[in-house]
């Protein structure tokens, strides 16, 4: 099942408490961690449960996620890939 | 003997949060970090004009980490466990960190967990001893309501700083000088006055 770009942003803006940041300035494909949107470790571990959380997916193995957490595109894809239906 | 000074003094409270820009991470930070924070930010110094590691920060927080404990445990059922970020926040001395990461300050820390009667004197020392510059002080009193109703306390969220410097200042530490809401009062006035 597809998840909106959109909705992924506003959900990590949300979810991480960002401020004075808009979805729409947000680029689908910058990267979320280092440069980019700036997410560190601590910031990690709240997506994992943000997806655990919000579309029932477990990550159990953080290799499993690291190429998921690469960017918005990437993760909408991930939650696409391994939403429960 | 060294001449110790209060360079500026501030306050903050909950109802000032809404305003506060003090960048994209902000919001993370627990209630007592955001304060602690605001509080140091609004003494108005200009750091970059000490050596970063010159400059110390002490802090005393009356009821530890307590309030994002509470906050913490309560979230043990939500689907995903608690919050990751709330857990880094409960360590009482987090607020030391999240102002030395603000303004970029390797300096010495120490951190209390009670009262504020013993915290001007112990930066002064530090100070005096010629480990720091200067020192940013900061008294939080973060009660929430969950959190009173477990210890029994009228809830709070004020956090209260001072700057000491070594030298000239706008008024010289005394040894009488112990409670920072008065004090942060006086300088307040003063300033006003002047």
């Amino acid at each position: 099942m597809q998840v909106s770009t959109q909705e992924l942003k506003s959900k990590i803006i949300e979810s991480l408490k960002l401020q004075d940041i808009t979805p729409e300035q947000i680029d689908d494909d910058a990267p979320l961690f280092g440069t980019g949107l700036g997410l560190d470790s601590i910031d990690a571990l709240e997506l994992v449960v943000l997806l655990e959380k919000d579309y029932g997916i477990v990550i159990k193995d953080i290799e499993e996620g690291r190429p998921a957490f690469r960017s918005v595109k990437t993760l909408a894809e991930f939650i696409a890939a391994k939403r429960p239906q | 003997m060294t001449k110790i000074s209060i360079a500026a003094a501030s306050a903050a409270t909950e109802a000032d949060l809404s305003s506060a820009r003090l960048g994209q991470r902000f919001g993370r930070l627990d209630l007592q970090s955001q304060l602690a924070l605001l509080a140091a930010s609004s003494l108005k110094i200009n750091f970059n004009e000490f050596a970063p590691d010159r400059i110390g920060i002490c802090l005393a927080a009356s009821a530890g980490s307590l309030s994002t404990d509470v906050n913490f445990w309560n979230g043990r059922d939500s689907a995903g466990g608690p919050s990751p970020t709330l857990f880094a926040y409960t360590l009482p001395s987090a607020a030391v960190g999240e102002i030395a990461i603000h303004f970029r300050l390797t300096g010495r820390n120490l951190c209390f967990v009670g009262d504020d009667k013993i915290l001007l004197a112990e930066a002064a020392d530090l100070i005096r001893r010629g480990e720091a510059d200067g020192c940013i002080c900061i008294f939080c009193e973060v009660v929430t309501t969950g959190c009173g109703k477990l210890i029994s306390a009228a809830p709070i969220a004020e956090a209260r700083a001072i700057f000491l410097k070594r030298g000239e200042g706008l008024r010289e530490l005394r040894e009488l000088d112990r409670d920072m809401k008065p004090l942060c009062a006086l300088i307040s006035q003063t300033k006003s006055a002047g």
